[in-house]
């Protein structure tokens, strides 16, 4: 991670910024070389041409006047012009009038050439009529150096100097700048691999320039700070986690180790409860069949006081034999709801499909047959399907449907209705009357023993009925509940909790 | 930039320069004889050519429609002019020659030459001329002291001159110092 990179900035720079100088250096040369060239060749060809022209000016008053010595005064000036090698005054004929050579110039034209300048191999060539206004006087010829390839090698020389000397003060220039460039890159370097080798997000990078390097270091150390926070935070975020996981866990255990003790007391209550219980009931059952011995006696005694004596007991006796028998027969009825209120807690719940629609078809018909002066219209709907405890059913059931019997005898039209509202799985059956209703303030009351919302002169009843079914619909795991208003009917509804209680039966409406 | 002309070029260029020659010399040959050697033919010529050398004032040529040549006392001069000058013009006029005696007058004559044959009565002559815009050429030895402008001499077989320059600066003529460059000798102000 930390090796040396196998082609470092700093040497990149360094290529770029000397291709940079040489490719600038070498096209500022070139231009400048071959413009210089071209100037040189333009103002050299016009320098001749001039030159020619003003020979031709001099010399024509020395042609005209046929004047030589004149002539060759003229052409004899051009030794202080060491470039011009030779040169040649012709008359009109075309014969040399006067002519100048350099020494070791090459041999003059015998004939004066096309008018023109040309350039041939390293000399350039005038031939430059002489005229005045109407007829030509002569010729002038001039031929010059024209050094193109030496002053290009001597060019050459120049710019292989120039160049030797401008790269080495841009190596010099560079290796001194790029260091400004290169070290706060280093120095974000060496941090970042620092950072990722030993993981220490709180190292920063110096930020060493204003530049695009700067606001490298500027977002990089913006980053660590993030990384940092966020590391920092994730650290704290998991201890918390941590500790949350130990302090759950304890109150599990907490909670397992109290529910343990509650099942333990649970148990321990259950089972005392469970003696308490059956021992209460032995109790209360033995009591009450106990008690239904001397009850029948005197029930029995009462009746074979009336029947035996019928002369020997005054009316008013017999009024109040009748009374005490009444009061047994009330007293043997609520003995016989003790026990089967005791009946119901005991024993085993034996649970099978039942219809309870038959079961109070059955109910309503014994009531019928005990009292077959009520005018009643009892409907039972069909598909009243549980799984319940037939026994135990019938029993529930022969205490809702007597309580809308009772309660709806004072009702001109009575009407009672036995049916089920389901929702899937679960139905919730229920005993409608139109009887006389109650108030729903005392609904809190309804199920508890002994408890009655209608003096014993208005109805009849020991007040243990509706404890007994709700007793009844507890043990089969379901609920109960009424609905009324005082002159206009109750309803009473009960669920049967077991799954299959639903059965397959269905809503019959 | 610098290039080797090809051999077939450089014959065609001298064929070409050849030609064009030939043709310069062909169409001013009717108007020069063909060898204008003698120093009769040459002094005449030069009488005109100096025309091109010297500048008159603008009254010279007020009216004119011709650039005169006078003649004095030099037949053969006026001959070889008369023949020489065929269509060749001086300063955009046709060139006339006219032949003059001592008393003349010389209104309208822009160059005069005075002859060996006047040469005794050179002095009065150029007297009359002077201060008119009049380039007096002589042919003799007192030419220039008598007031002429211009002196012809042969030298070594050639034909030269001298040049005064104070009666050319009376008579108002500007002469060029080409003319002056090829002068044998010149006598300044």
């Amino acid at each position: 991670m930390n090796a040396a990179p196998r082609f470092p900035v700093r040497r990149k720079l360094l290529a770029v910024i000397l291709a940079a100088t040489a490719a600038a250096l070498l096209v500022a040369i070139g231009a400048m070389v071959a413009y210089d060239l071209y100037l040189y060749r333009q103002s050299w060809i016009n320098d001749l041409r001039t030159q020619a022209d003003l020979l031709g000016r001099t010399s024509s008053a020395a042609l005209t006047f046929d004047d030589p010595a004149a002539a060759q005064e003229n052409l004899d000036l051009l030794r202080y012009r060491p470039r011009i090698r030779a040169a040649v005054i012709y008359d009109a004929r075309g014969r040399r009038f006067a002519s100048f050579a350099a020494p070791g110039a090459a041999p003059l034209p015998r004939l004066p050439g096309p008018e023109g300048v040309h350039v041939a191999g390293d000399h350039i060539v005038v031939f430059k009529r002489i005229s005045n206004e109407r007829e030509i006087l002569g010729t002038v010829y001039l031929r010059a150096d024209y050094r193109l390839y030496e002053r290009l090698l001597g060019y050459l020389g120049i710019a292989a100097v120039v160049m030797g000397l401008a790269m080495a003060v841009a190596y010099l220039l560079s290796s001194r700048l790029r260091e400004t460039f290169v070290r706060p890159l280093l120095a974000i370097t060496a941090v970042a691999s620092e950072v990722s080798e030993r993981r220490n997000f709180s190292l920063r990078a110096e930020k060493l320039s204003e530049d695009e390097i700067g606001l490298l270091a500027d977002s990089f150390n913006g980053m660590l700070a993030e990384i940092e926070r966020m590391t920092r935070h994730l650290e704290s975020s998991n201890a918390e986690l941590a500790r949350e996981v130990a302090e759950r866990r304890r109150a599990e255990e907490e909670v397992l180790r109290l529910n343990a003790e509650l099942e333990q007391r649970v148990r321990e209550r259950t089972t005392q409860l469970e003696y308490t219980n059956a021992e209460l009931e032995a109790f209360c059952y033995s009591v009450s069949h106990d008690l239904r011995a001397p009850l029948r006696s005197i029930d029995g005694f009462s009746q074979a006081l009336i029947e035996d004596f019928p002369q020997h007991v005054p009316e008013e006796a017999k009024g109040y034999l009748a009374r005490i028998r009444s009061a047994t027969q009330r007293m043997g009825q609520l003995i016989e709801d003790l026990l089967n209120l005791s009946r119901v807690s005991r024993g085993e719940l034996q649970r099978r499909d039942v219809d309870l629609g038959q079961i109070a078809q059955e109910v309503v018909a014994e009531l019928r047959q005990r009292e077959p002066q009520r005018k009643i219209e009892v409907s039972v709907w069909e598909g009243l399907k549980a799984h319940a405890d037939a026994r135990l059913m019938r029993a529930a059931l022969e205490n809702l449907i007597g309580n809308a019997w009772k309660f709806s005898s004072r009702t001109a039209e009575a009407r009672i209705e036995i049916g089920a509202l389901r929702d899937g799985e679960h139905a919730t059956f229920f005993v409608r009357d139109n009887g006389a209703g109650f108030d729903m303030r005392y609904a809190n009351k309804l199920f508890g023993a002994f408890q009655r919302l209608h003096g014993a002169g208005e109805f009849q009843g020991t007040g243990i009925g509706l404890a007994t079914v709700q007793r009844i619909v507890h043990r089969h795991g379901g609920r109960i509940w009424a609905d009324a208003q005082p002159g206009k009917g109750a309803v009473f509804y009960f669920t049967l909790g077991a799954p299959r209680a639903a059965g397959a039966s269905e809503l019959a409406a | 930039m610098a290039r080797t002309p090809a051999p077939a070029r450089s014959a065609l260029g001298a064929i070409v320069a050849l030609a064009l020659l030939l043709a310069l010399w062909s169409g001013a040959a009717p108007a020069q004889s063909p060898a204008p050697s003698s120093e009769t033919d040459i002094k005449a010529a030069f009488l005109y050519k100096f025309g091109d050398f010297v500048q008159w004032p603008p009254e010279a040529f007020a009216g004119e429609d011709r650039f005169v040549v006078g003649v004095m006392g030099a037949d053969e001069i006026a001959e070889a002019l008369e023949r020489l000058v065929g269509e060749r013009r001086v300063k955009g006029y046709p060139i006339a020659v006219r032949r003059l005696r001592p008393g003349d007058s010389l209104r309208g004559v822009h160059v005069l030459f005075v002859g060996s044959g006047e040469s005794g009565r050179l002095a009065e002559i150029l007297a009359a001329a002077d201060a008119q815009p009049i380039l007096a050429v002589t042919d003799s030895e007192a030419g220039l002291r008598a007031g002429s402008m211009i002196n012809f001499v042969v030298e070594n077989q050639r034909v030269r001159f001298d040049i005064a320059l104070p009666p050319a600066e009376r008579a108002r003529l500007k002469i060029s110092s080409r003319l002056l460059a090829v002068a044998r000798k010149v006598i300044a102000s």
